[in-house]
């Protein structure tokens, strides 16, 4: 894992020092609210519904126990005992108080982390597969080239009144566990026939109210060249991007508007200014970096093989669990295990105090001090010998962390909704709730196979819906809620938008209609082996739509 | 409202290119061509958000001083425009940050070549005064400004003191 030096440490201080003397001002009434608001949103502190609401950073989402702990600590002295985990891989509080936050600013410092840039106009948390450095199909770890991009995006003086937030995501296998499509700067690390190690860059993916897929602008950037390629899409995107609707300001509508090409070769004639000058990365720089992100010790352990057999036939809990939530490591000894953070009928992505504590032990135990967070709002732990399973299992169980659904229909990705957001239209937790219980029987669920729901209580699409195999999206409409489904849509290296499949279904018809919808799936696909997704991309939404709406069918 | 102008060395008095009761001393792009053309006086012109600064390459060692114009705090084109005057047109002279410029930004318009600002905001101008900026000396990408290079990581800097 990544560690600060002297300099990390004086300057997230000095940024802390700062931001205190901005909530001063504000409680002042130096500034006002009006004023204040960049300047928060800048260090991931929102007002929401009912109170401030702080997002704390997990860089490409890796943590130690240490860290956990700490957001643990601060679940429990400065809010109601729970944190939530994001879609991006942070952490945000929905509790705290604006007068707190800068001594948990502080708090969080001393564990090596902070606030910066969890929101705002600027260039966002740069998110990475969660599997990184553990996975077997990776051509390299991701996370150095996220950590120099993060560096190097920290309180950019040119770069931090974008007209609008700005996301970067980096993958480093076929297998995109990133959704580098969807984000404004796609880069997927990859090798060319010399070995060298480079990018395939993506940009202008999204989702919001205009959803679409991201373009490849390079085939292969080389690793040299990191910075001054992204510094190049940045200052055309700044100079350039709309600034006149906030909805149509992110650099999707600037692709989309000025043609891939066109924008391609604007970047390109930016980028030849900047190449050879100081941006340039010295391979000793990436490879001090890269050293931090070593693969930890394992040593072998053969034993657990035929133990994990063995358990999986004496108990079959066990066994689902292992099915769905671990995953082959890249040593053979080894899995890399998702906690769920979707217990049936529970809230996506939250966990108490206790539940973190337990995590950044077991972790400590099990898994060579490391945690990730995942963009689907689940823990890993990623490095986990498979003679350590069983007892990983037990400890989990006492925590209600082992729910066996990772992929599953239970393993609902759901934004905030109105129980929080001020921007939301409609509550998306409780939906999410209705469907994991309905769906909660977990032979039904294996039976059903993959199958990604995703919920958003607004267009903004913080839920991910457009992408969902089956999304769900809420708004108002005359004053009530309504929910409209999408089907077909998916983040991986096969990035489609879900298309609406009709009307919309009032709250205490949307589980029923899900219903509808799996069972349309079951009865159709060709086999078990037919996943819910392959089964939409070969017959369209024709069954779905005759099973909704029967001859009523119409467009919503 | 009283405006001031301020760069790093403090408060500036009776600037030449103060706006006074609301009247500006600068120029627009398209003025500030033909004023070179013609020849004559001392030449400010203002760059405002839309505008392509490299128009002005052919009479950079005409004018007397640039103002980049912030019309809102969250327009950030000024601070590429900085950038690219400075990195890209090698141009030398003054340049100064106008309108809706708050203490928060000031830091960072220094870093990118801006020398002088001027402001309305009264409490951003008292901090100016006391010379009390918010910044973070220490920076993880080169900008125009100088800045010392540091033994750790080739994009970092630490400020010039």
């Amino acid at each position: 894992m990544y560690r600060y030096d002297e300099f990390d440490r004086d300057f997230v201080s000095a940024r802390v020092a700062q931001f205190r003397d901005q909530v001063e001002r504000r409680l002042s009434g130096d500034i006002s609210e009006d004023a204040f608001k960049p300047l928060r949103l800048m260090n991931g502190v929102y007002l929401q519904l009912h109170a401030y609401m702080l997002r704390v950073a997990i860089p490409y989402g890796t943590l130690s126990s240490k860290q956990m702990r700490m957001l643990a600590h601060i679940a429990r002295k400065y809010d109601r005992g729970y944190g939530h985990f994001t879609t991006r891989q942070n952490i945000q509080y929905n509790w705290p108080k604006l007068g707190d936050i800068p001594d948990i600013l502080e708090d969080l410092a001393g564990v090596e982390m902070h606030a910066i840039q969890t929101s705002g106009n600027c260039i966002r948390n740069v998110t990475a597969d969660h599997f990184a450095g553990a996975a077997a199909d990776e051509v390299a770890d991701p996370r150095p080239y996220a950590e120099i991009l993060r560096q190097w995006s920290s309180l950019h003086p040119e770069f931090s009144f974008l007209p609008r937030k700005f996301k970067i995501a980096v993958t480093a296998a076929e297998n995109d566990r990133a959704a580098i499509q969807v984000h404004d700067i796609g880069l997927q690390l990859k090798k060319n026939d010399e070995g060298q190690i480079g990018f395939a860059v993506w940009i202008g993916g999204g989702q919001g109210r205009t959803p679409m897929i991201a373009k490849k602008i390079k085939d292969f950037l080389p690793e040299a060249d990191l910075l001054s390629y992204v510094t190049a899409i940045m200052r055309v995107y700044n100079l350039h991007g709309r600034r006149d609707n906030k909805y149509k300001a992110r650099i999707k509508i600037l692709v989309h508007e000025t043609g891939t090409e066109e924008l391609a070769a604007q970047i390109e004639a930016e980028w030849a200014h900047l190449r050879d000058g100081e941006l340039r990365l010295p391979d000793a720089d990436v490879a001090r970096i890269t050293d931090y992100f070593a693969a930890p010790d394992l040593p072998a352990r053969a034993e657990g093989w035929a133990e994990l057999a063995a358990w999986k036939k004496a108990d079959s809990g066990f066994a689902s669990w292992v099915t769905q939530n671990v995953r082959p490591h890249r040593h053979p000894d080894y899995g890399m295990v998702t906690i769920s953070l979707k217990p049936i009928g529970g809230i996506p992505g939250d966990a108490s105090d206790a539940q973190m504590d337990a995590v950044a032990d077991l972790a400590e135990q099990y898994s060579a001090d490391e945690i990730r967070v995942t963009h689907e709002q689940n823990l890993v732990l990623p490095h986990v010998a498979l003679a350590d399973l069983e007892p990983l299992y037990r400890a989990l169980q006492a925590e209600g962390l082992a729910t066996a659904n990772s992929g599953l229909v239970t393993d609902i990705i759901a934004c905030p909704g109105l129980d929080y957001c001020a921007l939301a239209n409609a509550r998306s937790i409780p939906v999410a709730q209705e469907i994991s219980e309905r769906f909660g029987d977990q032979a039904r669920q294996e039976e059903i196979g993959d199958l990604k729901i995703k919920i958003s209580g607004c267009i903004n699409a913080c839920g991910h819906h457009h992408v969902g195999h089956i999304g769900i999206l809420g708004v108002e409409k005359k004053g009530a809620e309504l929910y409209q489904i999408t089907l077909g849509g998916s983040a991986d290296e096969n990035t489609s938008i879900g298309e609406i499949v009709g009307r919309g279904f009032e709250p205490e018809k949307v589980t029923d209609a899900i219903e509808t919808i799996v069972s349309t799936y079951l009865s159709g696909r060709s086999g078990t082996d037919e996943a819910f997704i392959d089964y939409y991309r070969r017959v369209g939404a024709a069954p779905f739509k005759e099973a909704l709406y029967g001859d009523k069918a119409e467009a919503a | 409202m009283s405006t001031i102008v301020w760069n790093r060395e403090g408060v500036v008095e009776d600037d030449r290119w103060a706006t006074v009761e609301g009247e500006s001393a600068f120029v627009s792009m398209d003025e500030a061509l033909e004023l070179a053309a013609t020849g004559g006086r001392e030449i400010g012109v203002l760059v405002e958000p839309a505008d392509d600064p490299a128009r002005l390459k052919p009479i950079l060692d005409r004018l007397a001083i640039i103002a980049l114009d912030f019309p809102a705090f969250n327009d950030g084109r000024a601070f590429s425009h900085a950038a690219l005057l400075r990195d890209r047109l090698g141009y030398g002279g003054e340049i100064r940050g106008v309108g809706d410029v708050l203490l928060d930004q000031v830091p960072f318009m220094l870093r990118v070549g801006i020398d002088s600002v001027e402001t309305a905001h009264e409490p951003t101008a008292r901090r100016l005064t006391e010379m009390r900026l918010p910044g973070v000396d220490l920076h993880y990408q080169p900008a125009a400004l100088k800045a010392e290079p540091t033994n750790t990581y080739s994009w970092r800097r630490r400020a010039a003191v």
